[in-house]
């Protein structure tokens, strides 16, 4: 495998989705290959950036209250 | 005996038990689709009915927070999709090589000191801008992978799409989001860039460029983008087939 290749797989590596022997390889050459292993390392952190940031956007209050109401409304209806 | 409206009635609260935990996560995600919440609302209130009325059709043992998300996604589709969205037409080329020039530019900011958090100062809504930026299918992908943890075999089963489908998405919007994340942190002065723009530069400019990087780094060669590489790439693995992603919505299984 090639830098290249490599650089193409980062993110599913990441995401630990590789199986085992495909993981062995990119590991050892993220430790032999410094420019590859830096891009793993941004990508890593970007990544833990984007999630932390992208907090999740919580249903109103009234709006789950609303739903729970049509659900047994409908339950009654049928 | 219990009469057939008693039954109903169970199967309401039954219904409601199960699914009621994940309002928040399907209204995060609606919100994120939609991008405003009383859209959201009506998305999230539509899956909820719908998926009531087909609650028989959910296979006890399976996955219900994709299911749930599957018939979100389809009534999405069905209610605003058609309506205003042609297909994005993305040059991928372009993207990876500016993706490229900003990695390669900004690497030593980047990775510099590895406890302090570069983007710390960015407002979020930069990061929500960015992620409203890529188009629907990358985004979903996105949100569905990063934010909701599914796995890739899940989407795929909440996308209708092949594994290698929801990988190339994945690939590549994540891609486009650390892009515009890199862009906004440098025009914002947030890492240390060039006077000239996040704009393209032509090939040939960029190779000249490649030229001056420092001796020891290796010399990455700019070459067309070969959209069949991934194709090779991923072909050890089951189910890849990692097609790129522009094909037309597929049949949908609710309704
Ligand atoms: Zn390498």
């Amino acid at each position: 495998m090639g830098c290249e290749d490599v650089r193409r797989v980062i993110y599913f590596f990441l995401d630990g989705s590789l199986n085992d022997a495909k993981l062995r390889e990119i590991s050892r050459h993220l430790d032999d290959c410094p420019d590859c292993g830096m891009r793993a390392r941004i990508q890593k952190r970007l990544r833990q950036f984007i999630r932390r940031r992208l907090t999740p956007v919580a249903a109103p209050e009234r709006f789950k209250v609303r739903l729970s109401r049509s659900l047994r409304a409908l339950s009654y209806e049928l | 005996m219990k009469s057939a409206v008693a039954n109903d009635h169970e199967q309401g609260w039954d219904f409601e038990k199960a699914a009621m935990p994940y309002v928040d996560s399907l209204y995060n995600t609606a919100y994120r689709m939609t991008r405003n919440s009383e859209d959201a609302e009506d998305l999230v209130q539509e899956t909820y009915l719908k998926a009531y009325k087909y609650y028989d059709k959910f296979e006890e043992g399976t996955n219900f927070k994709a299911w749930l998300f599957k018939i979100m996604k389809n009534t999405f589709i069905n209610n605003y999709r058609k309506k205003k969205l042609t297909p994005h037409k993305i040059d991928f080329s372009e993207i990876e090589e500016s993706y490229e020039r900003v990695i390669q530019k900004n690497a030593p900011d980047l990775i510099k000191d590895p406890e302090s958090e570069i983007f710390q100062d960015m407002m979020d809504a930069d990061v929500k801008r960015a992620l409203d930026s890529l188009p629907h299918d990358y985004k979903m992908v996105v949100l569905l992978a990063d934010i909701e943890g599914f796995s890739y075999k899940e989407i795929a089963e909440i996308l209708d799409c092949p594994v290698g489908t929801v990988m190339s998405r994945l690939y590549r919007g994540r891609k486009m989001l650390e892009r515009t994340l890199l862009d906004y942190a440098r025009k914002y002065g947030y890492i240390r860039g060039g006077a000239e723009p996040a704009k393209m530069r032509s090939r040939k400019d960029d190779l000249k460029g490649r030229k001056k990087k420092d001796e020891g780094a290796e010399e990455v060669e700019v070459r067309e983008p070969d959209e069949n590489e991934e194709e090779i790439l991923f072909k050890e693995e089951e189910d890849f087939e990692f097609e790129v992603a522009d094909e037309e919505d597929e049949e949908f299984a609710i309704e």
